[in-house]
């Protein structure tokens, strides 16, 4: 388990705040965690405190199974205020919103790896896939191995 | 939705700071220029102003062309209210202001800067970068801070919509084709010489599908507007511009980007819904069509949420409306023009404010002539995000 002092220090340049602290602890042991309403199950991203749907404030930090779909897409060729992407990542770089399938709409922002630009397509099954650039664990999505995602999704 | 404030709000002043690529000017330099020809344009002392909507993004932001500074800077007594905020929202929030009495003239400043988020130069230039590390930093999360506040997710966007509607990058073409060659009339551009569809389809790539011409070009500027009551405003120098509808849009998206709604569940179809349903007016009346084009996917927006067309018909009223000679877009069988000072894509990136500066001086009848829409009576202004500022504004003159 990390400590609350050690998420600070991995991520020195973001605003942990009480409300998304478990989800950067998640990251740095490869957990991807997003809030859920224990009231009325509600998958709730980004990192809020309170149930958007039933304003409930029991609100946990859930493992999702890391399989989803890509919903939207774009290849960068440059950007960054320093000229770059940060975390070693480099250009051109895929990157998309994956739509998870534990709730239509839940969609979260990631770079997409082993797929070239060309091959990606809307509503192409993809699964999670840790990247570690300069020692910050990030959630990428690569296409899904499972082949038969693919037919019962369609 | 009331009317009551419908033409009780009018536009009495107007002013603008030089476009360029490069100003070696600071962004309070050039929000004091805008705003010091925007009230002698008025023609009233600068001590009668007493309301100051400043430019940032926080309601208290203290650098730049923020109204703490930017009153000082200008010398302006006494406020009774003041914020900050931009395009499109600052419009609103000001006609508001004026019309509960909170503020008899108010001047509202947008400014734009270069900045290292829009420009690959603008990156190595450490006068650009160094205010970046100062303003409000992410809180989104290790990957995602680019991804917000920043148009990447307009690229993907784009993506969609193009699959989803069938549509090709050779209809969206006309809409930089257009804003590029009324361009060419405005001195005050940037970008001025035609282009064709060959050079939007081949232009550099930035985030596919987007090229270099599907995005407003970052420049150094700044734009400035007063307000006051209609009744004060028939008593003054210029002919007035009423502020006849507003509206507002935001979603529960909120900064999350990547939670986008559906393609027509997105901030221009709020705000046009409220702008149109505070009107007897419809988008027959109009002279003048500004659509939101920071970048293409806004612009197609912008059109489709106006009404002009339905959800993902934009190609169809593009291509009927396309005038062949003239290389712009007319729509209304010929009669209403599109972002006639070359918008975002040409004229600059302002946010969309130089849509109302150009809109007030189209209505006032103050443009150079090859430009002027004659007898231009009411114009739609549709600005702002996707996500967030989403304004909709109808101008109208007697």
């Amino acid at each position: 388990m990390f400590s609350d002092a050690e998420v600070f220090q991995r991520y020195p340049d973001l605003r942990i705040t009480w409300d998304n602290i478990e989800y950067f602890r998640g990251l740095l042991g490869h957990r991807f965690l997003i809030n859920r309403c224990q009231n009325c199950g509600y998958w709730i991203y980004p990192h809020r405190p309170m149930c958007p749907e039933c304003w409930f404030t029991d609100v946990r930090p859930t493992e999702v199974s890391g399989a989803g779909r890509v919903h939207m897409y774009t290849l960068l060729h440059q950007g960054g205020v320093d000229g770059a992407l940060g975390y070693g990542f480099e250009y051109p770089h895929l990157t998309g919103a994956i739509e998870l399938d534990e709730q239509p709409g839940l969609r979260y922002h990631a770079p997409i790896v082993n797929c070239d630009y060309a091959d990606v397509y809307h509503q192409m099954p993809v699964e999670v896939t840790w990247l570690e650039p300069e020692g910050h664990p990030v959630v990428a999505f690569e296409p899904s191995a499972s082949p038969n995602r693919e037919i019962e999704g369609n | 939705m009331s009317t009551r404030m419908m033409d009780q709000v009018a536009i009495v002043g107007v002013g603008s700071a030089p476009y360029s690529r490069d100003s070696k000017r600071s962004s309070l330099s050039l929000g004091l220029e805008a705003a010091r020809n925007a009230v002698l344009d008025a023609g009233i002392d600068k001590n009668q102003i007493d309301g100051v909507c400043g430019y940032g993004m926080s309601a208290v932001e203290a650098h730049g062309a923020g109204f703490l500074s930017v009153q000082g800077a200008l010398g302006i007594g006494e406020t009774n209210w003041v914020l900050n905020s931009w395009s499109g929202s600052n419009l609103v929030y000001a006609t508001q202001a004026v019309h509960s009495g909170l503020t008899d003239y108010c001047l509202v400043i947008q400014v734009e800067m270069r900045s290292p988020h829009m420009s690959a130069q603008a990156a190595s230039d450490p006068f650009r970068v160094n205010p970046t590390r100062f303003a409000g930093t992410s809180s989104y999360g290790v990957y995602s801070a680019e991804w917000i506040h920043t148009g990447q997710v307009y690229a993907a966007w784009l993506n969609k919509y193009m699959d989803d509607y069938k549509v090709s990058r050779n209809t969206l073409g006309l809409i930089a084709i257009n804003n590029r060659q009324w361009a060419s009339k405005n001195p005050a551009a940037v970008k001025r010489e035609p282009i064709t569809m060959d050079d939007y389809l081949n232009a550099r790539p930035i985030w596919e599908p987007f090229g270099v011409l599907d995005m407003d070009i970052p420049i150094d500027g700044a734009e400035a507007l007063v307000l006051t009551t209609a009744d004060r405003a028939r008593d003054m120098k210029n002919k007035p511009v009423f502020l006849h509808s507003l509206s507002l849009g935001g979603t529960r998206v909120g900064e999350y980007y990547e939670n986008g709604i559906a393609w027509d569940k997105t901030c221009p179809w709020v705000s046009n819904k409220g702008v149109w349903s505070r009107t007897d007016l419809t988008t027959a009346d109009l002279d003048i069509f500004f659509p939101y084009d920071g970048y293409m996917t806004t612009a197609i927006s912008h059109i489709e949420a106006s009404g002009f067309c339905g959800v993902g018909e934009a190609k169809y009223l593009l291509q009927d409306s396309w005038d062949e000679d003239e290389h712009i877009i007319k729509l209304n069988g010929g009669r209403t023009m599109v972002t006639t000072n070359g918008g975002g894509f040409s004229h600059g990136r302002m946010s969309g404010f130089n849509f109302f500066t150009e809109a007030a001086q189209q209505l006032r009848g103050t443009v150079e002539v090859e430009r002027q829409v004659p007898n231009a009576k009411v114009v739609l202004a549709s600005t702002g995000s996707f996500h967030h500022d989403s304004a909709a504004v109808i101008l109208r003159a007697d």
